[in-house]
């Protein structure tokens, strides 16, 4: 059985260096097989680099984005205000993408596109303003310089309307941060990968929105009668309350209690200070509201403002757990509302709060070690807590200022010009690793490891079985586990749909097969979607690999082999290389790759048409 | 007893859920865009997430507006007559709290019905910020948090080992801090 309904059938394609806007027609067996998301991304990436023989710089004008939302993006299910932006990452040189919530991708679905596609380089700063039918693209060179909101902001205002949905970029993307983000709707973020200097290296401060058609839908009223079951399944949840109140915030204390916490730039696991930073506090001193992104019944933003002291007038929806604990524990700091005022201040630079939080945390135990000289340093001192240098520090990054010019270059970058960093730079494949640590759980590490896009968890997030049930289990399940997040969690990244109600509250996967067939028409098991998900993992390894990634880049930060924590439960622990290798070959043979992980050559086919 | 649909902008995360129900019951579509219930968000200042809905006034704008009597209260809900509409949209303009929507593909404007008395927008709103009250209700919270501020600085007398003190609301317990 075909598709029948949940897509417009077609694409947008524009080149902001001729002008040119197509709109390619998608075909059916397009859809069927690469969904939406990151599928549609991966494949557009793909087909491109094969056009440019793989040799393409990721900041040139020959590099593609792919803006993305899925079948189920903005439909009535939980949680579906998800769209991924694809390219070849500059962080990593490899195959990146990173979704954000919001309302951007709704509106981009309701215009009548199933996906954007952008190329080329404006002459001058532009917008790209997709209204329904008509698409422009408007040169605004005096957006140049400014933070996201205001050009937000801006941009509304130029175009004479609020009703519509604005993704920008701000100084960070501009100046080619490889880890800046692209924000929508006030500090929704896209954050890892830099898709942000992507924008900014085709000189594309914005891209507005709207769009008011109907989302094709085959089935209403299957649809409502599934998401009824899903809707009671969530608010009958004995943790929905706490979800709405604190958000990701929770997991604070739960790290810090089963000593997976950064602190210190992972010198430690645990942070003694935890519960000035966690929800308790943030509940009883800071949070002013909720927030949820689209047709979310879980709502986990947290609207914060800072009433008093020297950060008071700070108002962000924010914090969640990986930027309260990068910029946060992972730096020493114990304020609250400095930990605010610093993703306040990432957010409207647009960088990544993981990757600022991480390479900053290197860079204070790089001068802590005698790495880096306070000259290196541009003379400024900095320590760990010391919140005014730190943001200065995230300034100069934005800003490409002092030193901040190299660390704007990201791991990969810090390391061309220090080696020794390479010691205290906590990443996998030129990415910065995310806010949970790896050392007591050998199936986290290898997820990190073999995480296409680098040291983040979308991946897989395998650490709460293992810090919970023990290390105990055999190296299959391991690597099992493993191999079914992979799977399942890039599934939700394809469909356009927030993985939160699943790994959180444990709502169903089958409920997502559900969701498909009633929107698409096409009777689809949840099986039958995991093995598409499986299909896209095996093409975004096949990038990587012609990229030139090979088993070396599977590997670990240093300290996960050298350094373990220094207390808390899982004080002295870290991973065994030996042990890791073995686990390493086990998993690329359940994948079906070789031992160098590289897939087979008759897989490529498959992705030909 | 006549029931009034109630907005508390402070519970309101933003969600949309009301906008695609309300489009779903109403057309059968998809689509947000197509509701009779709509959040406005402002941020960073003031932050405010506030569904906009019909407050079907008694003395209603939109009714003393329209050219062709099409908007009608029966059982104290304004009722758009669809057979009499004209389509002029002078009610969407009309109407003080803008409650009232036009979409390019529908050719009448859209207003709340109040589904029949039993809203879906407020029995799927996952945090309670749309409620259906009794109209007598309406006010009540702010009537008791008047009360309940009055009675924070009010003084009460009690014995401490045989001496008469006194002791306002608001001090009690705060030594202990």
């Amino acid at each position: 059985m075909s598709i029948k309904s949940g897509y417009f059938k077609k694409g947008l394609s524009v080149d902001l260096g001729s002008g040119s806007i197509e709109r390619p027609v998608l075909s059916d067996d397009f859809i069927e097989q690469y969904i939406g998301g990151r599928g549609f991304g991966a494949k557009l990436v793909w087909d491109n680099l094969r056009k440019h023989d793989f040799k393409i710089n990721p900041l040139g004008p020959e590099s593609i984005l792919v803006v993305a939302p899925g079948p189920l993006t903005g439909v009535y299910l939980p949680s579906s205000g998800k769209n991924s932006f694809a390219a070849i990452s500059p962080a990593t040189g490899l195959y990146g993408d990173s979704s954000m919530g919001g309302r951007f991708g709704v509106e981009l679905r309701q215009s009548g596109i199933d996906v954007l596609s952008i190329t080329g380089r404006a002459t001058d700063l532009s917008i790209l303003f997709i209204d329904n039918d008509d698409v422009k693209i408007i040169p605004m060179p005096d957006l140049k310089g400014k933070n996201c909101l205001e050009a937000e902001g801006t941009v509304k205002q130029r175009l004479g309307t609020q009703a519509i949905h604005v993704a920008t970029i701000g100084v960070g993307g501009e100046n080619g941060v490889r880890f800046a983000c692209i924000n929508t709707d006030w500090s929704r973020n896209a954050g890892r990968t830099g898709m942000g200097a992507i924008m900014g290296s085709k000189n594309l401060k914005a891209i507005a929105v709207r769009g008011d058609k109907d989302i094709p839908v085959h089935d209403v009223r299957g649809l409502v009668t599934e998401n009824e079951k899903a809707f009671r399944y969530m608010r009958e949840h004995k943790y929905f309350k706490m979800w709405q109140q604190e958000g990701l915030m929770n997991v604070i204390d739960y790290a810090n209690q089963k000593g997976i916490l950064p602190a210190y730039n992972f010198k430690d696991s645990v942070f003694a200070r935890h519960s000035s930073i966690n929800g308790a506090t943030m509940l009883a001193h800071y949070k002013i509201g909720d927030s949820a992104c689209f047709a979310c019944p879980m709502c986990c933003g947290n609207i914060c403002l800072v009433k008093n002291g020297k950060y008071a007038g700070t108002v962000i929806e924010g914090p969640e757990y990986e930027s309260c604990a990068m910029l946060g524990s992972n730096l020493g700091i114990e304020n609250f509302a400095a930990v605010l005022s610093a993703n306040h201040l990432c957010d409207e630079l647009g960088i990544d709060t993981i990757s600022t939080g991480s390479i900053i945390g290197a860079v204070i135990e790089g001068y802590e070690k005698g790495i880096l000289s306070l000259s290196d340093l541009d003379g400024r001192e900095i320590t760990w807590g010391n919140e005014e240098a730190i943001l200065e520090m995230i300034r100069r990054i934005a800003h490409r200022q002092g030193i901040g010019n190299i660390l704007a270059n990201g791991s990969r970058g810090i390391i061309a010009r220090w080696p020794e960093m390479d010691e205290v730079l906590l990443q996998v494949k030129g990415l910065e690793q995310s806010a949970y640590d790896s050392r007591p759980s050998m199936s986290m590490a290898l997820a990190y490891a073999t995480s296409d896009i680098g040291a983040h968890h979308t991946r897989a997030w395998t650490i709460a079985k293992e810090v919970e049930e023990g290390q105990n289990w055999s190296d299959e399940d391991k690597v099992d586990i493993v191999i079914y997040h992979q799977k399942v969690r890039p599934l939700f990244d394809m469909l356009g749909v927030c993985r939160l109600p699943w790994i959180e509250l444990g709502l169903s996967e089958r409920h997502y097969a559900n969701f498909y067939s009633c929107v698409t028409g096409k009777e689809m098991t949840l099986d039958g979607l995991m093995s598409l998900s499986n299909d896209i993992y095996n093409l975004t390894r096949l990038i990587n690999c012609h990229l030139g990634a090979t088993r070396q880049d599977d590997s670990l930060p240093h300290k996960v082999w050298a350094n373990p924590p220094l207390t808390g439960q899982n004080a002295g622990k870290v991973i065994d290389q030996h042990d890791f290798n073995r686990i390493l070959s086990l998993y690329y043979k359940r994948r079906g790759w070789d031992e160098k992980g590289i897939p087979p050559a008759s897989l490529e086919k498959k992705f030909d048409n | 007893m006549s029931r009034k649909l109630t907005v508390i902008p402070e519970e309101c995360s933003g969600c949309s859920i009301c906008e695609l129900v309300c489009a779903i019951r109403h057309f059968g579509v998809n689509n947000p865009k197509k509701s009779a219930i709509r959040v406005m968000i402002t941020y960073p200042h003031p932050v405010v997430r506030m569904p906009i809905v019909c407050s079907q006034c008694k003395k209603a704008a939109c009714a003393r507006v329209c050219p062709s009597d099409a908007l009608r209260s029966i059982d104290g809900v304004v009722q758009l007559i669809k057979e009499e509409c004209v389509s002029c949209y002078k009610c969407v303009e009309a109407c003080p709290f803008g409650a009232i929507y036009a979409h390019e593909d529908c050719e009448l404007p859209i207003k709340c019905d109040m589904c029949g008395g039993d809203p879906e927008c407020v029995k799927q709103c996952p945090k309670g910020a749309l409620r259906l009250i009794p109209e007598e209700a309406l006010g009540e919270s702010q009537r008791l948090n008047n009360v309940l501020s009055y009675a924070q600085m009010k003084e009460i007398e009690f014995y401490e080992k045989g001496e008469k003190k006194t002791i306002r609301y608001a001090e009690i317990g705060k030594e202990e801090l």
